[in-house]
C-alpha cells in the first residue's frame, strides 16, 4: 500500500473527528461509555466457500457457528485472523485494515500448501473473495451489547445459547447480519457483518435502539492511540 | 409464531424463512405434456394435517430445507432426510 | 380530599409527595401512587364519564384497569383507563365524549328515546337509502365513543415513541399473584431464568388488600421473588397472546423513555396465573354511580385510603364480600345493611340517576343508601389457556367456567384462582410445585434447542428426558350461581348492552352466543368480555331455557388487553440501501427515487438535459443497484445455460453476454449480462430490484435440482461502486483515468470485459456496455472507492461537458433506444414472446428454465407483442398504464412505458398489444386518462433514435 493509494470510506459516514487509518477514512472519536459501537469496516473481510467437511475446512478448523482466531496456517499475513464459521461451507476471515489482499492469497493457497505436504492435489472447489469493500463490519461493545442486540434481534444470546466463540446469521433491525461474539477481555462485545449498502441503517438503528442504554459512538483506533486497551487496529 | 427446526442453524423464527410450499417434482421438460408441466407449476395436494413443505433460509444460512408440518396444529418437525446431517 | 382517610396499613400512595392535576380544566391534588380514579374519588367525584349509547353517568365499578366507567383522556392520549394510570404532576385529564359537559351530557337525551335503540341498532337503521349514507355518517360520528386523537405531527414528534424488545425466558410467569410469585421462585430456585409479568403496579394479587392475616406471607413472598437469581420481573404489563412454540407477546407501559412497550418472549415454559376476575351483577340500575364490587371497595379503601360512600348496602355471596364488609365498617362508612345472597338474599333495583340514593332487596324493602356493593361470583380469565388449545367448561357448583389443565400442552401450565380455590398455603404450594415442573421442562426443551444449535457448546451426554410430576390439584369451592336478578340492567358496561337487548336479540333468533354477541356487541368493548361474559352466556342461556353447559362460550382471541398500533409497529426500521455515492448526489440537489431498498438520484433538476449530454457529450450515472453475482466454479456454464433462454457454453473470457431468465412459467423474470473473467469464474449482472431473486433462484436450482453441480455464488452487489459512462466522448473522458486497459475499439469492443486501475484504484471492472444506446463504458470500482472515481472522472471531463444523470434521464434513453424493463414493459403474464425476446429463446437447447411453456407460445403465435408507437401528435404523452382500444371497443393491450423524448422532440411509447394489433404501420386508439382518445401508429421496431447501433458499436 502506497501513498498514491486513494483513501477509502466506509459505508457509515465517521463521526467526527475524521482521521486516517491504514488508507481507511475513519472516525477520531474517543468514547469511555460503557456501551459502545465502532465502525470496524476497515477490517479486511474475506469470504470462503467449500465442501463443508472437505479438506478447507479441516484446514481451516472451524466449524458452522464457531470462531477462532489463528495466525499459524495463515502466518505471512502477520496478524491474527479471525476466521468465523458464517454459515454451512462458508467462512469469512477477519483481519487488520490493509492485509486483504494476504489473506485472499493465503486462504487460495491454503489446499495447496497442504498438498505439497501430502504429495496429493486437491479435487475440491474453493472460493476466496475479498469483500472488505462489499461489507460493512461494526463492533458493539459492553455489558448491555445482549441487552441492545434483543432489540432489534429475535435470537437467543444468552451465553447458554450463544457464547463467546458463536457465530449465527439472522434478521437484525430487518437486515440479514452476521452476529459473531468475541468478547474483549471478558466483556461482551459483537461483530455485527452486513451489506455494504445497508450499513449506515445498521450502524444508526442500533444506536436508535440503544438510546435509552446509552450506547455510544467509539472511533476505530490504532495501536498507539491506547494502549491499556485491546483496539480495533491489532484486531 | 412457529419455529422452523433448521438442520444447520437450529429452531429460528418462521419469519426468517420463505415458504416454498409443498416440493412438486420436476417433470423432463423435453417430454412432459401441457398436463403434466402445469400439474407441477401450480397443483398441489394442500392437505389438512402433515405434510411435506421446503421453506428457505433467507435470513439464516441460506440453505433450502425439508420440514414436516401438519398444518391443522402447526407442529413442525425436521424432515426425515434432514435426520442425520445433510441438507 | 373529602373522601381521603386516615392512613392504611397497605396502602400504596406516598402522602409526603403532593402532586397537582387538573380533571376538566379543574385542579385536583393527589398523592404519589394515586391513580386518576382515586385521587378524583379521594376528592368526592362519583362521575368519570358517559356511557356509550345512552350517555347515563358512570362511575367507579371495578376501581381497576378494566373498570369500563372511567375512560378519560390524558393530553393528547385518548382512552386511557383512568382506574389504572398514576397520577403525574401537571398532567391534563378530561373526559371523553361529552358535550358540553360531563355534568350536563345532551346526548343522555338518547335515554329517552331508548326504544330507537334497540339491540341491533346499527343493522336495523342504517339499511337505506344509500344516498342518505353521508348524512348518517356525520349523525354518527357526531355520537361515536372514544377519546379524540392528536394531529398525526405529535406523532411524528420525539414525545411518541414505541420500542420491541425480545426475550428468551426459560419460564414466563403470567400473573404475580401468590401463585405466580412462588411459581417464579420455585422455577428460578431450579435454576430457570424467569419472566414474571404483573398486570397491576406491583407484585401480590388479591394479597394486597388481604389485610393482617397476609401482610407477612406477602412481605415473605416479595422478598423471595426479589432476592432469587434470575427473575425478571415487569409490572404494569399484561401478556397479550400465547402463539404457536410459546411465543408470547407482553405489553409494558409506564416506561420513563416509551410510550409502550412490545416485548416478544420466546418462553420455553409458560405458567398462566391471571387469579380470578370479580363479576358484576345484573339488576335495574346496576350501573349508576355509587354501584360498585367488593374487590372495588378493598382496592379504594386498602391501597388508596378512599372511602367509597357514607352509607352502604352489600349483597354478598362469598367471602371477599364479607370482607369488604368489614373493610368498610373499619373505616367507618355506616354499612345499612348486609343481604346474603347465600341465604337467597336479593337486590333488584337501585334508585337515583346520578347517584345512588336508595336499594330496594328481594323482599321489597327500600333502604336508603349511597354505596351498593356486590360480591356475587368469579370469573376465570382463561384467555392464555384457551389460546393454547383447552377448551373451557362451564363448572355449575364453582358458578364459573374452568379450564382443564390436562388439555394443554406440556409448555403451558396454569396454576392460582383460573385453576382453583384454597387457602394461601395451598395456592402457594400449588405456585411452587407449577414452577419447579415448568422448570424442569423449559429445560429439557432448552437442552434440545441447543443440541440442534451449531452456536451452543455441545452437550454431554444423550439429552434425556426426565417424567414430570403434574402438579396437585387444587380444590374448588362451591359457590352460588348468581348472574341476573329479576329486574333487567347492563350487562356490557363498555358498549351500553343490557340483559333486556339480550333477550331481544334471542327472541329474534339470534339464539347462539356467537351470534347474539355480534348482534348486540355484548362483549366487544374495551373490557372484551372479561367482566361480562359468563353473564352474557347466563342470559342467553336463561332466555333460550337452555343450561349453560349448553349454551358454551364465545372465542378468547388475542390480544388480551389493548395494545397500541404504535408499540405493535415497534420502531421504524425498514432497510435502506445508499450507493458510495449517495453522498455526492445528497450534495448535489439529487431528487430521490426510492426504488426497492434503494435510494437513488432521480435527477439533478433538469432530466432532459442530462438526456441532452448524454446524446451529445457524455454523462455518468451510479448504476451501483444493479445486482452483480461473483459465479466461481467449472459447473458455470452448465447453470448459465439451465436460467438463461440463450446458449451459454461457448462464452470467451474476457466477453460479455445479454441474457434473459424465465420462470417455470415462461414470464419473464430478469435480465442482465454475464461476463466471463477466468477460465471458471463469471461476474453476473442482474437488474436492479432483481439481485436478490435471481440469487434465490440460481441457489434454488443449484440446492433443490442440481446439488451436484460444482457452483459458488457470492453476492458482490455492493462490493463494487458501478458507474456507467455514456455518450459519444466517453472513450475520451474514461482514457483520461485509465492508464493499463487499451481502450482501442479493436482492442476492447462492444460486449467485451477488462480489469484494470482507474483513477489509481485497482482491481476495477471495466464492460463495454449500455442500457442508454451510445458508446458506454461500466465501471465497477472497489466501494470504498467509489466516490473518489466519480469525482476524479467529473473533474477530468470538465472540459467535455461531463455531467451527472439521474435515473430519470437512463429511462428515457433506454426508451428512446427501445430498451425494455423488466416489470415495467413485462407484467406477471408477459412470457418472452411477449416481450420481444423470440430471438432469444433457444428450444434446440435441452433443458431451460420455462422451455415448455416457451415452446408452447412459439406454437400459438396469437400472444400479446411489446411494440414501439408514434402518436399522431407528437406532443401527446399518453400516460403508463393507457388502456389502447381494439376494434371491437375492448381492451387490446395498454402503454407500457412513455415519455417526451429530448432527442427527438417527440413522444416515445411502448406498448403491450394484443397480436391481432401489433403490427408494424398499423393504427392504434389509445383512451386517455381524460377520457379523449388518440391515435397512434405502430412503428417497425423498439428503437427509435440509432435503430442501427451504430453510436453504440463506435
Amino acid at each position: 500500500m502506497d501513498d498514491t493509494t486513494p483513501v477509502a470510506r466506509s459505508a457509515i459516514s465517521p463521526a467526527p473527528p475524521e482521521i486516517v487509518v491504514a488508507c481507511w477514512a475513519v472516525s477520531g472519536r474517543r468514547s469511555t461509555g460503557a456501551l459502545t459501537l465502532t465502525d470496524a469496516s476497515p477490517l479486511a473481510k474475506v469470504a470462503v466457500r467449500a465442501d463443508p467437511d472437505g479438506e478447507l475446512a479441516q484446514a481451516l478448523g472451524v466449524r458452522f457457528g464457531r470462531t477462532s482466531r489463528r495466525t499459524d496456517a495463515l502466518d505471512s499475513v502477520g496478524t491474527d485472523v479471525l476466521v468465523v464459521g458464517s454459515g454451512p461451507g462458508e467462512w469469512l476471515a477477519l483481519g487488520a485494515p490493509g492485509r486483504q489482499l494476504a489473506l485472499t492469497e493465503q486462504l487460495r493457497g491454503l489446499l495447496e500448501r497442504r498438498g505439497r505436504v501430502s504429495g496429493a492435489a486437491s479435487a475440491e472447489l474453493v472460493t476466496v473473495v475479498d469483500l472488505t469493500h462489499g461489507r460493512a463490519l461494526m463492533r458493539l461493545t459492553g455489558p448491555a451489547a445482549a441487552e441492545l442486540l434483543g432489540r432489534e434481534c429475535a435470537v437467543d444470546l444468552t451465553d447458554a445459547a450463544c457464547p463467546d466463540g458463536s457465530a449465527l446469521r439472522t434478521a437484525v433491525a430487518g437486515l440479514a447480519t452476521d452476529v459473531i461474539r468475541d468478547d474483549w477481555d471478558g466483556t461482551s462485545s459483537y461483530l455485527l457483518h452486513c451489506e455494504r449498502s445497508s450499513g449506515q441503517y445498521l450502524f444508526d438503528s442500533l444506536l436508535d435502539a440503544g438510546t435509552e442504554l446509552g450506547v455510544d459512538v467509539d472511533g476505530f483506533t490504532t495501536p498507539s492511540a491506547r494502549d491499556e486497551r485491546r483496539t480495533m487496529y491489532d484486531f | 409464531m412457529m419455529l422452523i427446526p433448521c438442520p444447520w442453524c437450529g429452531p429460528r423464527d418462521a419469519a426468517e424463512f420463505a415458504y416454498l410450499g409443498e416440493p412438486a417434482p420436476r417433470p423432463d421438460p423435453t417430454a412432459a405434456s401441457p398436463e403434466q408441466w402445469r400439474g407441477y407449476l401450480y397443483l398441489r395436494h394442500n392437505v389438512a394435517g402433515p405434510g411435506t413443505e421446503r421453506w428457505y433460509h433467507r435470513m439464516g444460512c441460506r440453505r433450502h430445507l425439508l420440514v414436516e408440518r401438519d398444518t391443522t396444529t402447526n407442529e413442525v418437525r425436521p424432515h426425515r432426510s434432514h435426520v442425520g446431517d445433510e441438507s | 380530599m373529602a373522601m381521603r382517610l386516615e392512613r392504611q396499613p397497605d396502602e400504596v400512595v406516598d402522602r409526603d409527595v403532593t402532586l397537582t392535576f387538573t380533571w376538566n380544566g379543574r385542579t385536583y391534588p393527589a398523592y404519589a401512587g394515586d391513580t386518576i380514579a382515586s385521587a378524583l374519588a379521594a376528592c368526592g367525584v362519583r362521575i368519570f364519564s358517559r356511557s356509550f349509547k345512552y350517555h347515563r353517568p358512570r362511575g367507579l365499578l371495578t376501581a381497576s384497569y378494566l373498570d369500563p366507567g372511567c375512560m378519560v383522556q390524558v393530553g393528547d392520549e385518548p382512552n386511557v383507563r383512568g382506574a389504572h394510570r398514576l397520577v403525574e404532576p401537571g398532567m391534563r385529564v378530561r373526559s371523553q365524549d361529552t358535550w358540553p359537559s360531563l355534568a350536563v351530557d345532551v346526548k343522555a337525551a338518547n335515554q329517552l328515546v331508548g326504544r330507537f335503540l334497540p339491540a341491533g341498532f346499527y343493522y336495523k337503521t342504517f339499511m337505506g337509502p344509500r344516498r342518505l349514507w353521508p348524512a348518517y355518517e356525520r349523525v354518527l360520528e357526531r355520537f361515536a365513543h372514544g377519546g379524540e386523537i392528536p394531529d398525526l405531527s405529535s406523532y411524528q414528534r420525539q414525545d411518541h415513541r414505541y420500542d420491541q424488545r425480545h426475550v428468551h425466558p426459560d419460564v414466563l410467569v403470567a400473573g404475580g399473584g401468590p401463585a405466580g410469585m412462588a411459581a417464579a421462585v420455585a422455577a428460578a430456585a431450579a435454576g430457570a431464568t424467569v419472566l414474571l409479568v404483573e398486570e397491576e403496579h406491583a407484585l401480590g394479587g388479591h394479597l394486597r388488600w388481604g389485610g393482617d392475616d397476609v401482610r407477612s406471607a406477602l412481605r415473605e413472598l416479595r422478598g423471595r421473588v426479589e432476592t432469587a437469581p434470575g427473575i425478571e420481573v415487569l409490572t404494569d404489563s399484561v401478556v397479550l397472546g400465547r402463539y404457536d412454540d410459546n411465543w408470547v407477546s407482553v405489553v409494558q407501559r409506564g416506561l420513563p423513555t416509551v410510550n409502550e412497550r412490545l416485548v416478544k418472549a420466546r418462553a420455553k415454559s409458560l405458567v398462566v396465573a391471571p387469579g380470578l376476575v370479580e363479576r358484576p351483577y345484573v339488576f335495574a340500575g346496576n350501573d349508576v354511580p355509587g354501584v360498585m364490587l367488593s374487590t372495588a371497595v378493598r382496592r379504594l379503601v386498602d391501597l388508596y385510603a378512599v372511602k367509597p360512600g357514607h352509607r352502604a348496602v352489600v349483597l354478598s355471596a362469598n367471602p371477599d364480600g364479607d370482607a369488604a364488609t368489614e373493610a368498610l365498617r373499619r373505616v367507618g362508612v355506616d354499612v345499612a345493611h348486609v343481604e346474603d345472597a347465600r341465604r337467597g338474599g336479593d337486590i333488584v333495583r337501585v334508585h337515583g340517576r346520578d347517584r345512588v340514593r336508595a336499594v330496594e332487596l328481594g323482599d321489597g324493602r327500600r333502604v336508603d343508601c349511597d354505596l351498593v356493593v356486590t360480591a356475587t361470583g368469579w370469573t376465570a380469565p382463561v384467555s392464555l389457556l384457551t389460546m393454547a388449545g383447552a377448551v373451557p367448561a362451564y363448572d355449575a357448583r364453582a358458578a364459573r367456567f374452568r379450564a382443564d389443565p390436562a388439555q394443554l400442552p406440556d409448555n403451558v401450565l396454569a396454576t392460582g384462582g383460573v385453576v382453583g380455590d384454597g387457602s394461601l398455603d395451598e395456592l402457594v404450594a400449588h405456585g411452587e410445585a407449577t414452577g419447579r415442573v415448568a422448570a424442569r421442562r423449559a429445560a429439557a426443551v432448552g437442552r434440545r434447542w441447543r443440541a440442534a444449535s451449531p452456536t451452543a457448546h455441545k452437550q454431554a451426554g444423550p439429552l434425556v428426558e426426565v417424567a414430570d410430576d403434574a402438579p396437585p390439584a387444587l380444590p374448588v369451592d362451591p359457590h352460588p350461581e348468581l348472574f341476573r336478578a329479576r329486574t333487567h340492567g347492563i350487562v356490557d358496561f363498555s358498549e351500553d348492552v343490557s340483559s333486556a337487548d339480550l333477550v331481544t336479540a334471542v327472541a329474534e333468533g339470534y339464539e347462539s352466543a356467537e351470534l347474539a354477541k355480534r348482534y348486540t356487541t355484548a362483549t366487544m368493548g374495551p373490557v372484551q368480555g372479561k367482566l361480562e361474559t359468563v353473564n352474557v352466556i347466563a342470559i342467553i342461556a336463561e332466555a333460550t331455557r337452555r343450561t349453560i353447559e349448553e349454551t358454551g362460550t364465545t372465542t378468547w382471541r388475542p390480544p388480551y388487553a389493548p395494545v397500541t398500533l404504535g408499540a405493535l409497529a415497534g420502531p421504524e426500521r425498514e432497510p435502506v440501501r445508499r450507493s458510495p455515492l449517495q453522498s455526492w448526489h445528497d450534495a448535489h440537489a439529487a431528487t430521490p427515487l426510492v426504488a426497492g431498498a434503494w435510494i437513488r438520484p432521480d435527477h439533478y433538476g433538469d432530466p432532459a438535459g442530462e438526456v441532452r449530454a448524454v446524446r451529445e457529450g457524455v454523462g455518468l450515472i451510479d448504476v451501483t443497484p444493479i445486482g452483480k453475482l461473483d459465479l466461481h466454479g467449472p459447473d458455470v456454464p452448465r447453470l448459465l445455460n439451465l436460467v438463461y433462454l440463450n446458449r451459454w457454453s461457448k462464452l470467451a473470457v474476457g466477453r460479455v453476454r445479454y441474457g434473459v431468465m424465465c420462470a417455470e412459467d415462461g414470464v419473464v423474470l430478469d435480465d442482465g449480462v454475464t461476463a466471463r473473467l477466468g477460465e471458471s469464474s463469471y461476474l453476473m449482472t442482474t437488474t436492479s430490484s432483481g439481485a436478490a431473486t435471481v440469487w434465490e433462484w440460481l441457489e434454488r436450482w443449484l440446492q433443490t435440482e442440481h446439488p451436484d453441480w460444482r457452483v459458488h455464488i457470492t453476492p458482490v452487489t455492493t462490493a463494487y461502486a458501478s458507474i456507467n459512462v455514456a455518450g459519444p466522448r466517453s472513450r475520451e473522458l474514461v482514457r483520461r483515468v485509465v492508464a493499463d486497459v487499451d481502450l482501442d475499439p479493436d482492442a476492447f469492443p462492444y460486449m467485451h470485459v477488462r480489469t484494470g486501475t482507474v483513477a489509481g484504484v485497482a482491481d476495477c471492472v471495466l464492460w463495454r456496455i449500455g442500457f442508454t444506446g451510445e458508446l458506454s463504458y461500466e465501471l465497477h470500482v472497489p466501494a470504498g472507492h467509489g466516490l473518489h472515481v466519480w469525482e476524479a472522472l467529473l473533474a477530468a471531463g470538465g472540459d467535455l461537458g461531463a455531467r451527472a444523470f439521474g435515473v430519470e434521464a437512463q429511462r428515457i434513453l433506454r426508451l428512446e433506444k427501445g430498451h425494455l424493463i423488466v416489470g415495467q414493459d413485462t407484467d406477471g403474464l408477459s412470457r418472452a414472446g411477449s416481450a420481444g425476446l423470440e430471438g432469444l429463446v433457444k428450444l434446440d437447447k435441452e433443458d431451460f428454465a420455462g422451455r415448455p411453456e416457451l415452446a408452447w407460445q412459439d406454437q400459438q403465435r396469437d400472444y400479446p407483442r411489446l411494440v414501439g408507437l408514434r402518436t399522431t401528435d407528437p406532443t401527446v404523452v399518453p400516460v403508463e398504464g393507457s388502456q389502447v382500444v381494439a376494434d371491437d371497443g375492448g381492451i387490446g393491450g395498454r402503454v407500457t412505458s412513455s415519455r417526451m423524448s429530448p432527442t427527438l422532440d417527440r413522444s416515445v411509447v411502448l406498448a403491450q398489444l394484443d397480436a391481432s394489433l401489433a403490427h408494424a404501420g398499423s393504427e392504434v386508439t389509445i383512451a386517455m386518462v381524460d377520457g379523449t382518445r388518440v391515435t397512434a401508429v405502430v412503428t417497425a421496431g423498439l428503437a427509435q433514435v440509432d435503430p442501427e447501433g451504430e453510436r453504440l458499436h463506435g
